[in-house]
């Protein structure tokens, strides 16, 4: 067993290109039977075109090199040939249908068919089995709409399952989870691993691939740069960061400044009422406050509304307000409306950057000055002159990867729309930043940068809201953080006095007793 | 840099100088007159509305045939269907431009040319309105048409046959009116007609319009569609026909009455007594099946020749023939209008016997 | 020459590509590639008759109501809405205007006043709905389509109702014969000359302004070649026009679409209301997260529309001299497909006044030439039908891969059928 494992998939000399670019540059990966096999690398490296040639999402001819599958050379020329072959893949975006049951989209386009159409009957007991297996307790007619991310997810897999899989492909299956949701996930793989399925796990989380893989493959430029054996535990991230950049990275989190300024930001009594369910309050009177040159992280669970309580304050755009007053610079001030929350200096960079962050369709030029126009147009006639002025001090400023700011935001990389986001909103002048999940679905380089970005911010005497799921982000970058659980601030602490657990314990206090 | 500047000049002075051999000639040198006649092999232009009726794609034919005959060059158009007017607007225009003498036209709507009649006009070409009458304009040269005030009139007088026929005793008869599409002129002169028969039945009581709908808007049917007829019948007979007997219906064409019948039937009742206008097909056989009651026989190889016959006299430079003149509102147009004949079970062999296409329908 | 430092020197193959302007609007020089073979194409099988004077005119005359209608279609599909109502807008506000005139004896100036005041009422109507209720624009201008049709025909009673002269003279007829006699119409040869001059002077002007602020400038010959592309255009343009029959010059509802296409060029383009259109279209809820008020943004375009609509349906009774029961039938459909063809995404955000234009006039070019050479009208929504299909397809496969090529089509298609052969 320890030895000479059997190799289930061998992918060789796999060269892959798009108009101009060179996609994949002979790439060979071999993946031992009953293993985690981890990819990493930078976005746009290359790892999600590699799967997709694995998968058959492009088809046998469109790529060279060959593909060796259970010691058989093989040619997909869709995805349903690796289906039958035994090869899933779980997307990032989850490709399930929010209005069918769980046990409708487990078994979609694979009913079983009895005398009167589909059988029911074994369609909902096999998916309890299947659920079962992945350990999600709910009702297999439970709408999928109804049902959480993370157990999306579990039931990803259970479709998986049950197309009969010997090889799983997750494309960063927990960047959309919170920790609880991601352990449970990472615990599910394993059990997964011992009962002979092989997985290979595409992820940015570092101490997830650490704690669960057994081998992991660089990916850099479109090259596979190396694979390391991580089972004995001589690999630890700083040497997996330096594979996937290519170099070593200093600090990871900037040094901070120390003295954050007095307090000029102040949240009171905040109620709000959730938009659908009158009797559900998102945020239930919460009070907190923010220095000038202060990063105060907010932690909490996913669903412990966090985002709610930070869109409801940027210009009331989630919910119904109930009750709350905000101060600035000791002045109660309104914001109605987004206009209003931009003209008080307040900016808040949502945590979905693709559907609220963005125009896609737009360029790197116009998504910069598009929160705020009035400052490069005279008489509602915008100067490009100076638009292109503007864009371009923040494409170098900012280190925007991008030939020009006419380039189409659609075309960058996360990282680099998360930055194009960030001059989208450090050019309103804000005093005060809300960043929501800033460095979601980013890259390690790009999250570095970012992280020094949120400090100059600070260091400029600017005050910045830091929301995130990472513990570790919150304790690095951070100067005080606010635990949140069910609407309610449940604690205040300084980040030089947390760690991880106490953290936890707030986030969750009735489970992570009951735990 | 100046190199390119001197050839961009260059460019721009090779296009002026170029374009600059088209302009026009003195004013004043066309126009004139349209009394001198033509010469003989000239284009002949001819503006049809849209293709959705038998009569207008067979009276098409017969003017690139006709015309070629006479030994002119014809040019036939059609208007789409969506936009028909505007089509038909820029048609007329094309026409004037390729140079024709003679623009006949069966208009999309009578209203909306006058512009095209007066560039028209100005380059001197003689403009024959066919079937239908364009109107407040004073640059309509002639009109070629049948008698459809008499038409209205054929119309209602077969109705009081049919009823006295099918119904006799049963005074009063209950008749429903239909006319045709507001905005087609002909609409309210066949009404017109009609109602000059039916409005003396209608006061001393002979026959009883039991919706109440009797003017000319109450009773339209929009675009001419069968649709729309139906329609209409159908609201007619729920709300005013519980447990009233429909005696007959004025249809003013076959393809409305051959709805109103289907509604009719439709809802239980036996065929009424319905007029009809046009011979098409269908309506033929329905009359020789002895369901629809009468249609109007307006032979359009008649009516094409005719106006074929002006543009010969115009092109001789003869005296044009006519009947006598209608009113478009701002003119009396010099017109020929043909008598049309109303047709029954009992004279359609006759009345169709020089027809190649119906006579063989109304063969037992 | 002092700003020689700014320009760069020798000739690049990619500098032609400068020549069509400054943003890659690669998607607009295709379709008006496109434009210019139809044209061709049409000027040999007419032999000649297409690119004459008189035709042209014809064209503008019979087209410019559907392209004023295509430059405010394509601001409603950019931000992601549709309007099917145009058409009955413009015969209802035409019935009133007729009516106005005719019945009422109103001067006709009051009587566009009254018809732009409908115009806007109408839009405010439908931008209510739209906007503030959040009806669908399809369900709104659905409903707008089949109430106004009616209200013409209650209005007009469905009767065709005159206008008077001079309001035909205005909006349907032509610019007068002034000075000396040169064989062209002379104002109508003034406005050519003062297009190009002021081509010239904004283009100069813009450079100038680049230069000072220190942004890169395209070396001077692409300029001078652009702008001696654009004054031929203009000049030959200018030359057709002023040479058709007596008493005819380049048409007043032309001059009135092209004031109004620059209007709204500008506005789509150059201004913080037109970036929010986009950005409405683009991403509704981001554009919201940044501060713009998208219910406004809908209304305004909806009542823009509108607004538009009652400008064509005067125009149209003007050159009818008459309002009728049929008017605008088909309208709506005609400008939509301009838009599309113009490159506009069904999808919304991405769409120019351009574009839009372009398309409208490929469409008014291929009716006008079918009529030309005779083919029926009956197959001639045929072949539109099909232009539409093909132009959106290009479209979309150029979106799917990059750039359009028959040869990268073929080479995937010889592929395919080798992996075939191998599996």
């Amino acid at each position: 067993m320890e030895q000479a494992r059997p190799t289930i998939l061998s992918m060789r000399h796999i060269t892959k290109e798009f108009p101009g670019v060179r996609a994949l540059d002979d790439v060979s990966l071999e993946v031992a039977t009953g293993t985690i096999h981890a990819i990493c690398g930078e976005n746009g490296a290359g790892k999600s075109t590699l799967m997709k040639v694995l998968s058959g999402v492009y088809p046998h001819g469109s790529f060279d090199g060959e593909i060796v599958y259970r010691g058989e050379r093989v040619a997909f020329s869709r995805i349903n040939d690796s289906e039958r072959a035994g090869i899933v893949i779980i997307h990032q975006e989850l490709a399930l249908i929010p209005e069918l049951s769980i046990a409708e989209n487990i078994f979609l386009g694979n009913e079983p068919r009895g005398v009167l159409g589909i059988d029911w009957d074994t369609v909902r007991g096999r998916s309890r089995e299947l659920l079962a297996r992945v350990g999600l307790d709910e009702d297999p007619d439970t709408q999928i709409k109804n049902i959480g991310v993370g157990k999306q997810q579990l039931v990803e897999i259970a479709k998986a399952l049950e197309k009969d899989v010997r090889l799983l492909i997750l494309d960063e299956p927990t960047a959309a989870l919170n920790e609880g949701d991601s352990q449970h996930l990472l615990d599910l793989l394993v059990g997964l691993r011992s009962k002979g399925v092989t997985s290979i796990m595409i992820s940015h989380k570092l101490n997830e691939i650490e704690a669960v893989s057994d081998a992991i493959t660089i990916i850099r430029d479109g090259k596979a740069i190396e694979t390391l054996d991580i089972r004995d535990g001589a690999v630890d991230e700083d040497r997996i960061i330096r594979g996937m950049v290519g170099r070593t990275l200093g600090n990871r989190f900037p040094d901070r400044a120390g003295h954050a300024g007095e307090v000029f930001f102040e949240v009171r009594d905040w109620t709000v009422q959730h938009p659908l369910t009158a009797e559900r309050l998102v945020a239930k009177q919460s009070s907190f406050t923010v220095r000038r040159g202060e990063v105060v992280g907010f932690a909490g669970l996913m669903g412990a509304g966090r985002t709610e309580l930070a869109m409801s304050i940027f210009g009331r755009q989630y919910g119904t307000w109930l009750g709350g007053t905000i101060v600035k610079d000791g002045k109660e001030i309104q914001l109605r409306s987004v206009s209003e929350a931009i003209a008080n200096g307040i900016a808040y960079v949502s945590e979905d950057r693709k559907a609220l962050g963005l125009n896609l369709l737009d360029s790197i030029k116009r998504s910069i000055v598009s929160a705020k126009l009035g400052k490069i147009a005279r008489g509602g006639v915008v100067d490009a002159l100076a638009e292109a002025k503007v864009a371009e001090e923040y494409r170098q400023a900012l280190r925007i990867k991008a030939p020009t700011v006419e380039m189409g935001v659609d075309t960058l990389s996360g990282g680099n729309q998360q930055k194009v986001v960030l001059s989208k909103w450090m050019f309103t002048d804000p005093d005060l930043l809300i960043l929501d999940e800033p460095t979601r679905g980013i890259d390690v380089g790009a999250k570095t940068e970012i992280y020094q970005i949120v400090r100059e911010l600070a260091d400029a005497g600017k005050g910045v809201i830091l929301i995130s799921s990472e513990l570790p982000e919150l304790l690095g970058l951070a100067d005080r953080i606010y635990t949140i659980f069910e609407g309610r601030i449940t604690g205040e602490i300084r980040a030089a006095d947390a760690d991880q657990e106490t953290l936890m314990r707030r986030m969750a206090p009735t489970k992570g007793d009951a735990a | 840099m100046k190199k390119t500047a001197i050839v961009a000049l260059a460019g721009i002075a090779a296009v002026t100088v170029a374009l600059s051999g088209c302009g026009r000639t003195e004013p004043g040198a066309e126009g004139g007159d349209d009394a001198a006649g033509f010469a003989a092999d000239a284009s002949i232009g001819v503006a049809l509305p849209d293709r959705t009726s038998e009569n207008w794609v067979l009276a098409g034919d017969l003017f690139e045939n006709g015309l070629e005959e006479a030994g002119f060059e014809g040019d036939v158009q059609y208007a789409g269907s969506s936009n028909a007017v505007g089509d038909q607007q820029q048609q007329i225009q094309q026409m004037i431009d390729s140079g024709v003498e003679v623009i006949v036209i069966g208009a999309a709507d009578t209203n909306q040319l006058a512009t095209q009649l007066e560039a028209a006009d100005a380059a001197g070409i003689t403009v024959i309105a066919y079937d239908r009458l364009i109107q407040n304009s004073d640059l309509v040269d002639y009109y070629v048409a049948f008698d459809n005030f008499h038409v209205g009139e054929l119309q209602a007088q077969s109705l009081l046959e049919g009823l006295e026929e099918k119904f006799p005793g049963e005074e009063p008869w209950n008749v429903e009116l239909f006319s045709g599409s507001s905005d087609d002129s002909n609409s309210a002169v066949f009404f017109d007609g009609a109602m000059s028969i039916l409005q003396p039945a209608i006061d001393d009581g002979t026959i009883n319009v039991v919706s109440g709908q009797t003017t000319v808007q109450q009773t339209a049917t929009e675009d001419w569609a069968a649709e729309n007829a139906q329609n209409r019948m159908d609201t007619i007979i729920t709300s005013s026909y519980q447990g009233v007997e429909l005696h007959g219906v004025l249809s003013p064409n076959d393809n409305l009455a051959r709805a109103i019948i289907a509604s009719a039937t439709g809802a239980g009742f036996p065929v009424p007594v319905v007029t009809g206008q046009d011979s098409e097909v269908a309506s033929v056989e329905s009359i020789v099946a002895g369901e629809q009651y009468s249609t109007i026989y307006k032979d359009t190889r008649a009516l094409v020749a005719a106006a074929i016959d002006m543009v010969s006299e115009l092109q001789a430079g003869e005296e044009v023939t006519t009947t006598g003149e209608s009113d478009n509102g701002a003119v009396e147009v010099p017109a020929n209008l043909l008598e049309p004949v109303i047709v029954t079970q009992e004279n359609a062999a006759e009345a169709y016997a020089e027809n190649p296409d119906l006579e063989p329908l109304t063969q037992p | 020459m002092t700003n020689d430092v700014q320009e760069r020197r020798g000739f690049r193959a990619s500098d032609l590509s400068m020549l069509a302007g400054k943003k890659g609007s690669l998607k607009e020089f295709g379709i008006l590639g496109a434009l210019v073979v139809i044209v061709v194409a049409f000027q040999i099988a007419t032999e000649g008759t297409t690119l004459s004077s008189n035709n042209l005119i014809n064209i503008i005359q019979s087209q410019s109501y559907i392209l004023i209608l295509a430059v405010g279609m394509v601001m409603v599909i950019i931000a992601g809405h549709i309007d099917l109502s145009v058409g009955s807008v413009a015969a209802f506000v035409g019935v009133v205007v007729a009516i106005a005139m005719n019945d009422w004896g109103l001067p006709w100036f009051v009587t566009i006043l009254i018809g732009l005041g409908l115009g806007v009422l109408v839009g405010a109507w439908q931008g209510f709905w739209v906007a503030f209720i959040g009806v669908p624009a399809f369900i709104v201008t659905l409903a707008g389509m089949l109430m106004f049709r009616g209200l013409n025909q209650i209005i007009g009673q469905s009767r065709g109702i005159p206008v008077d002269r001079e309001f035909v003279n205005l909006l349907a007829g032509y610019l007068p014969e002034v000075g000396p006699f040169t064989g062209y119409n002379n104002l109508t040869l003034l406005l050519g000359a003062l297009a190009v001059v002021a081509v010239v002077v904004l283009e100069l002007r813009g450079r100038a302004k680049r230069v000072r602020l220190g942004a890169a400038v395209p070396p001077m010959w692409v300029a001078v070649t652009r702008l001696a592309l654009v004054a031929i255009v203009i000049i030959a343009a200018a030359l057709l026009f002023a040479s058709g029959r007596e008493g005819t010059s380049f048409p007043n509802a032309g001059i009135l679409f092209v004031l109004i296409a620059l209007a709204y060029a500008f506005v789509t383009r150059n201004t913080s209301l037109g970036r929010h259109v986009y950005a409405v279209g683009g991403n509704r809820r981001a554009a919201e997260l940044s501060g713009v008020r998208s219910r406004w943004v809908d209304f305004f375009v909806m009542a823009n529309m509108s607004v538009l609509a009652s400008v064509a349906g005067m125009l149209w009774i003007a050159r009818a001299q008459a309002s009728g029961p049929a008017d605008g039938g088909g309208w709506e459909l005609d400008a939509i497909a301009a838009v599309f063809i113009g490159g506009a995404a069904v999808a919304g955000g991405i769409g120019t006044v351009a574009g839009s234009i372009i398309g409208g006039l490929v469409m008014a070019v291929l009716t006008n030439g079918l009529f030309a050479i005779g083919v029926g009208s009956d197959w001639i929504p045929v072949i539109k039908g099909l232009v539409l299909l093909i132009a959106v397809a290009i479209d979309v496969i150029n979106k799917q891969q990059g750039r359009f090529s028959f040869i990268g089509l073929m080479l995937r298609g010889l592929r395919r059928g080798r992996s075939n052969d191998l599996s």
